[in-house]
């Protein structure tokens, strides 16, 4: 026991410093500072791309007035992204984060060309949406670090005193910001010698979709959920930690199943945060919070069953894995790691053997409840199939739920044989009930 | 009136508890106001917080909040893992209380 507080505090103190990253952690709260954009976006793709004719029949005059705003949202969410990771980073570094945010977004659309088309000069949406998401990252973080350092080095220009504060604000913000557009308009003329021509092919090629292939397989997705689950097993939030790590790339390929779904063209990854979330987040809790309370024989474990349940609807485990307690307990290891792994595995071959849709990649917010995701994601039968998921994951917990009761029960018996010793009626079940 | 801001990965199984402290609060007649949030917008409630309650799954904050946040005076703690995961509002108000 004791090893073992030992191990998880170091794993604590590990699982910290990647979650707690500044950069990582800009990456992530930035991407997560989208939400209300990808949002107004997802409800956009979903009336303007709702597959029945009948629908698609009555809306075909204004189709492209209401995917409008998914158009200007997810279509170009790279924009956003940059500006947020960078808001982030500088927040991070307790700077005013305003003006370096705008800077790292000057400095995504410097490195995005402009092209002439017909005689319209464009800028290619190719590279303002999940294409160039990666590049937003990268942007995001570098220009808003320069920036930073910058105004670390003081290489601002002082104003005489009696100069109203915001003015000063305004020309602290103008050496940093010129130099950072230096730098990126020297990059984007680099890139231009080069066959890439631009940074954006650039990155695409030789890291967004390797990344994207070795983060978008099944493999990779276990690997994430058994260090999940682990660190789970010694108290982390496993989710969170990991995230911090796949949740870009996840992203990515989200967004790209979004834009083909708005596009009408067939969803090119089944891989991705939505799939994560549809088939390994629910099913294994939710059924084994319903073996507590329905086949559970110890009070204990009844109680704490009934107490998570409901929470297990949306995703929400820790009543049940500090209560029961999952954490620290080596006889649920089995079932706790195996049974979102089973989920994910079946989900992904029911998928690919067509038997249901890739999910279209709408972000899955946090505290959604089961079987409305699976509607949002873009079919009945992903809601379906999450529920189908419950019963077998009961089966997996079942053996490991026995032994667990048949200890609790044991616990309970000696307890109340002790009480009754002492010549008090009754067991004390205060502490489990109150 | 004491302040009372628990954290967790998102502010959501805190929010639980939370509701379980206040209703326990209530039964008490103590006077505190108690609310939940995510570990990365504790910064906004900082003024506003008197103890700061870190949830077990996201300990590793312990050090780190510890360092930025008991010099201005707020007292720093994880909750239980048992109370935690028994929703025990009754005992995390109590301990909290009394730090």
């Amino acid at each position: 026991m004791a090893n073992e507080k030992k191990l998880s505090h170091k794993l604590q103190r590990y699982a910290g410093k990647i979650q707690q990253n500044r950069y990582m952690s800009a990456i992530s709260n930035g991407l997560m500072s989208t939400l209300p954009f990808l949002i107004v976006g997802a409800f956009s793709t979903l009336f303007s791309a709702l597959a029945w004719e009948p629908y698609q029949n009555f809306i075909a005059p204004v189709k492209g007035i209401i995917g409008l705003a998914s158009t200007m949202t997810t279509g170009v969410i790279a924009l956003y992204a940059v500006f947020f990771i960078a808001y982030r980073l500088a927040q991070a570094f307790d700077k005013d984060p305003l003006v370096p945010a705008a800077t790292a977004l000057l400095s995504f659309l410097i490195l995005t060309p402009v092209e002439t088309f017909d005689k319209v000069r464009a800028l290619p949406l190719q590279w303002l949406g999940a294409q160039g998401l990666f590049v937003a990252m990268f942007v995001g973080l570098i220009a808003s670090r320069l920036y930073i350092w910058i105004v670390d080095r003081n290489w601002t220009i002082k104003m005489p005193e009696g100069v109203p504060p915001t003015v000063v604000k305004t020309f602290s913000g103008l050496i940093p910001a010129i130099l950072v557009a230096v730098l990126f308009v020297v990059i984007s003329g680099l890139f231009m010698q080069t066959s890439f021509v631009t940074v954006h092919e650039f990155i695409y090629t030789y890291l967004q979709v390797p990344l994207e292939g070795l983060g978008g397989s099944l493999g990779a997705m276990i690997i994430a959920l058994i260090i999940m689950q682990a660190l789970w097993m010694f108290g982390i939030h496993g989710a969170i930690v990991t995230l911090a790590i796949v949740k870009p790339i996840w992203m990515s390929l989200d967004l790209a199943n979004l834009e083909a779904f708005q596009a009408g063209a067939p969803l090119p990854n089944i891989i991705g945060l939505a799939f994560w979330y549809i088939f390994a987040n629910y099913a294994p809790m939710l059924g084994f919070a319903l073996l507590l309370v329905f086949l559970a024989k110890s009070k204990q474990l009844r109680t704490i069953g009934k107490l998570g349940l409901p929470g297990t609807f949306f995703s929400i485990h820790e009543p049940l894995n500090f209560g029961i307690p999952v954490v620290l307990n080596p006889l649920l290891a089995v079932p706790f790691i195996a049974s979102p792994i089973v989920c994910a595995v079946l989900g992904y071959f029911a998928t690919t053997i067509g038997l249901l849709p890739a999910p279209i990649g709408i972000y899955p917010a946090f505290g959604t409840p089961i079987f409305a995701l699976g509607f949002i994601e873009g079919s009945w039968r992903l809601a379906a199939a999450q529920l189908v998921l419950i019963p077998v994951c009961m089966l997996i917990y079942y053996p490991f739920f026995r032994i667990l009761d048949r200890q609790a029960l044991e616990r309970e018996r000696e307890a109340q044989e002790n009480s009754e010793q002492e010549g008090t009626a009754g067991i004390n079940a205060g502490a489990v009930t109150s | 009136m004491k302040q009372i801001t628990l954290v967790c990965a998102a502010g959501m199984s805190t929010s639980m508890l939370v509701q379980k402290m206040q209703k326990a609060a209530q039964a008490q007649n103590v006077e505190v106001e108690i609310r939940a949030t995510s570990e990365s917008s504790f910064k906004e409630y900082a003024d506003k917080t008197d103890v700061l309650l870190i949830g077990p799954q996201v300990g590793y904050l312990e050090d780190d909040f510890k360092s930025k946040y008991e010099p201005k005076g707020i007292k720093v703690s994880v909750i239980d893992r048992m109370d935690y995961g028994m929703m025990n509002g009754e005992k995390v108000l109590a301990d909290a209380l009394s730090l």
